[in-house]
């Protein structure tokens, strides 16, 4: 594997950071990044993305819905009655 | 003197709730109602969420007695919680998934990156770029959108960050096929978040 295209470098990206590469999958692909800021550019936002998603999307338990549960519980005898 | 109190175990209290403490189960649903409710959101929606998470702590307490630690309480409970999730999802009127296959990236006719460095760096920033309630609801709507075959292995392993394993088990997946999907659903997230940035793709 001597030359690699931005496009192989996309597909193996994923095994790439995780280091689930071959170790000379992973030498020609370490020289074709070295070389390309396309493909350095790429991969900080790839690796930005789950980050992004995770933090934005990380929803707290609302008071109303917490109470909800907490009498829906109690209702099927799950909990101790009284106050929670 | 102050004496630490020590924390029981997750794995303690289900035994205790197993049989039959119910003081035992308050303080497992203490413990776990929070991410069990942001779990629900990323596979289902804030409106469905409260419902999974009734149906998930029903479901926990039917099966204690079945609880084998063989694998940690936390994974298991994961596992019931992710199962009440797709089954309440399935309940619904299936939307047609809208693939997102506009959002992956451009290779010129050489296999090379399309777009400019700058261009494909840009997505990166989409949180210091965007205002954050419009970023989060986009966000939603975008992971929402995704076919729910990359949609669940993506939420459970990127979001919660469940090992491939335990994905794979959740999902009756194959590791290799939980990988694969992951992969492919974080570049059509990735080009989600440039198409908000103002960027194509």
């Amino acid at each position: 594997m001597s030359e690699i295209a931005c496009v192989s470098g996309v597909d193996l990206l994923m095994d790439y950071l995780e280091g689930a590469l071959a170790a000379d999958v992973r030498a020609a692909l370490d020289a074709h990044v070295a070389g390309c800021e396309r493909c350095v550019a790429f991969i900080e936002s790839y690796r930005a993305t789950p980050r992004i998603l995770k933090q934005v999307t990380a929803a707290s338990l609302p008071a109303d819905v917490q109470q909800s549960l907490r009498t829906f519980l109690r209702s099927q005898g799950l909990v101790p009655p009284g106050d929670w | 003197m102050v004496v630490p109190t020590v924390e029981p175990s997750d794995e303690a209290l289900a035994a205790r709730a197993a049989a039959g403490d119910d003081r035992a189960f308050e303080q497992i649903v203490e413990r776990y109602e929070g991410r069990i409710f942001r779990l629900a959101c990323r596979l289902t929606s804030d409106t469905d969420a409260p419902d999974v998470l009734q149906e998930t702590f029903l479901q926990v307490h039917r099966h204690l007695s079945s609880f084998r630690h063989e694998s940690q309480f936390g994974t298991w409970l994961y596992r019931i919680a992710t199962n009440a999730a797709l089954m309440h999802r399935r309940a619904r009127a299936r939307r047609a998934a809208e693939p997102l296959d506009a959002f992956l990236p451009r290779f010129d006719a050489q296999g090379g990156h399309a777009a400019t460095p700058a261009e494909l760096q840009l997505p990166a920033r989409a949180d210091e770029l965007l205002d954050q309630q419009a970023l989060a609801a986009r966000a939603r709507e975008a992971i929402q959108r995704l076919p729910e075959s990359y949609r669940d292995p993506f939420v459970l392993r990127d979001l919660e960050e469940m090992s491939t394993a335990d994905v794979a088990h959740a999902l009756s997946l194959e590791p290799a096929t939980v990988r694969q999907r992951v992969h492919r659903a974080r570049l059509m997230l990735r080009g989600y978040l440039s198409d908000l940035v103002g960027v194509k793709p």
